[in-house]
């Protein structure tokens, strides 16, 4: 009787095999471990220096670690954080405004930045969503985005505006992507949301 | 079928994968992620080139151990072998682009589902040689990639005027109304009907000629 035919034999070759592969993936995951943690961390570093302005879309992601880490300070107050973006003299130049809320399809975690004033916007990034492509999906768009910087965050339940096409927008409005009534409505939801309970917390700062 | 003679060349692998045994015309397996993954030309090319890779390789590795592997526990043995070449695909892509693993999302990690890969390992690599199972699994990625290709780039030039999301002259122009239906789900249904009816009719047309 050949060892392929022992009873045994096939459980055996079943713990063999899911020992080797498993063993080639826990390798390879912990090879990669650093870099993919890196990763996780870039995507939120880089939606807060774009939406403050202080980088491109296509900063590589060496130089956006380099430059968080120069110039942003993370502040927390009442368990809320905002990232402080200084100038290179120290001076505090722009603020980014971390929101997150649930979308259409997914979770949306983006950034808003405002100037040192707290007031006028200085962009807009978002580093998490699953909207969907070509509607929501949308949102991450330079061209939607470059309607916030210059805006002006309103005080009272409304900080920010996104409006259905044809209506006019105002100073703390901009206009929401066509077809994409949900995607706009949640957006402008969460914005709003955690607009609010930021100015509450860091009410009286720098004003 | 015409070209099923079960000769092993290459050519003959190739050209079966690609046209004659087309998993997605001619079975219409692996329709789950043509549907999912194809309203983005870039979306799609990464998501085959896994595919490619991911059947080739487990075709490869189970022809391989075809002979060693009892019968009675090769679904488990094949099902391991799609799932490593899978998350490794995934892991590699969260590494070194992580981009696009966001993008795709979890439909990456869906690959192990797809039953395009198990499909050619129960019919071919389970009892043919290595170097055969890897040509017949990279001939059916690229089956499956030429028809996503297709379905991708209608549904992305006609739902948002843009091919690799390079704005193309007519379909971004005022003249062109965005079909916003082609690229939400239901757009894949009716793009991938429409190809799979051209590509059997195409294929009839042939057989009547020989």
């Amino acid at each position: 009787m050949s060892i392929t035919e022992k009873p045994w034999y096939p459980l055996a070759y079943m713990f063999a095999v899911t020992a080797v592969f498993s063993g080639v993936l826990i390798g390879f995951s912990a090879l990669t471990q650093d870099r993919v943690d890196r990763n996780e961390q870039i995507f939120l570093q880089r939606a807060i220096l774009i939406a403050t302005g202080a980088a491109a879309e296509n900063t590589p992601g060496e130089e956006i670690s380099r430059i968080f880490n120069e110039r942003v300070e993370p502040a927390e107050k009442d368990g809320i954080v905002e990232y402080r973006l200084k100038t290179l003299d120290g001076r505090l130049q722009a603020i980014g405004v971390p929101f997150e809320g649930q979308g259409y399809w997914d979770q949306i975690r983006g950034v808003l930045g405002v100037n040192a004033d707290r007031k006028t916007v200085t962009g807009i990034a978002f580093y998490q969503q699953n909207e969907t492509p070509g509607l929501g999906g949308e949102i991450v768009t330079q061209q939607w985005r470059s309607q916030f910087p210059g805006k002006t965050i309103a005080v009272g339940d409304q900080p920010l505006r996104i409006l259905q096409a044809g209506q006019t927008v105002g100073d703390n409005a901009v206009q929401a992507v066509t077809g994409a009534t949900q995607t706009s409505v949640r957006l402008e939801r969460m914005l709003n949301e955690d607009l609010r309970t930021w100015q509450t917390a860091f009410t009286g700062e720098g004003q | 079928m015409n070209g099923s003679s079960q000769s092993t060349s290459s050519a003959s692998l190739m050209m079966r994968g690609l046209w004659y045994e087309n998993a997605i015309v001619r079975q219409v397996l692996g329709i789950c992620s043509t549907l999912a993954v194809t309203n983005r030309v870039l979306n799609t090319v990464v998501m085959c080139a896994a595919l490619v890779v991911t059947t080739a390789l487990s075709s490869w590795t189970v022809s391989l151990m075809r002979r060693a592997t009892p019968r009675s526990i090769r679904m488990m043995v094949e099902t391991l072998i799609i799932a490593f070449y899978v998350i490794l695909f995934d892991r590699f892509l969260r590494a070194y682009w992580p981009d696009m693993s966001r993008q795709l999302g979890p439909y990456v990690g869906l690959i192990i589902t797809n039953c395009i890969i198990l499909g050619r390992i129960e019919a071919f690599a389970n009892s043919n040689p290595p170097l055969p199972s890897l040509v017949d699994g990279v001939a059916n990625g690229l089956g499956y990639t030429l028809v996503l290709l297709i379905v991708a780039t209608v549904r992305e030039a006609m739902g948002m005027g843009t091919f690799m999301g390079l704005a193309l002259p007519l379909f971004s122009g005022p003249l062109w109304d965005r079909w916003i239906l082609l690229v939400m789900p239901p757009g894949a249904f009716f793009t991938l009907a429409l190809v799979i009816w051209g590509f059997r009719s195409i294929g009839m047309m042939r057989r009547e000629e020989t």
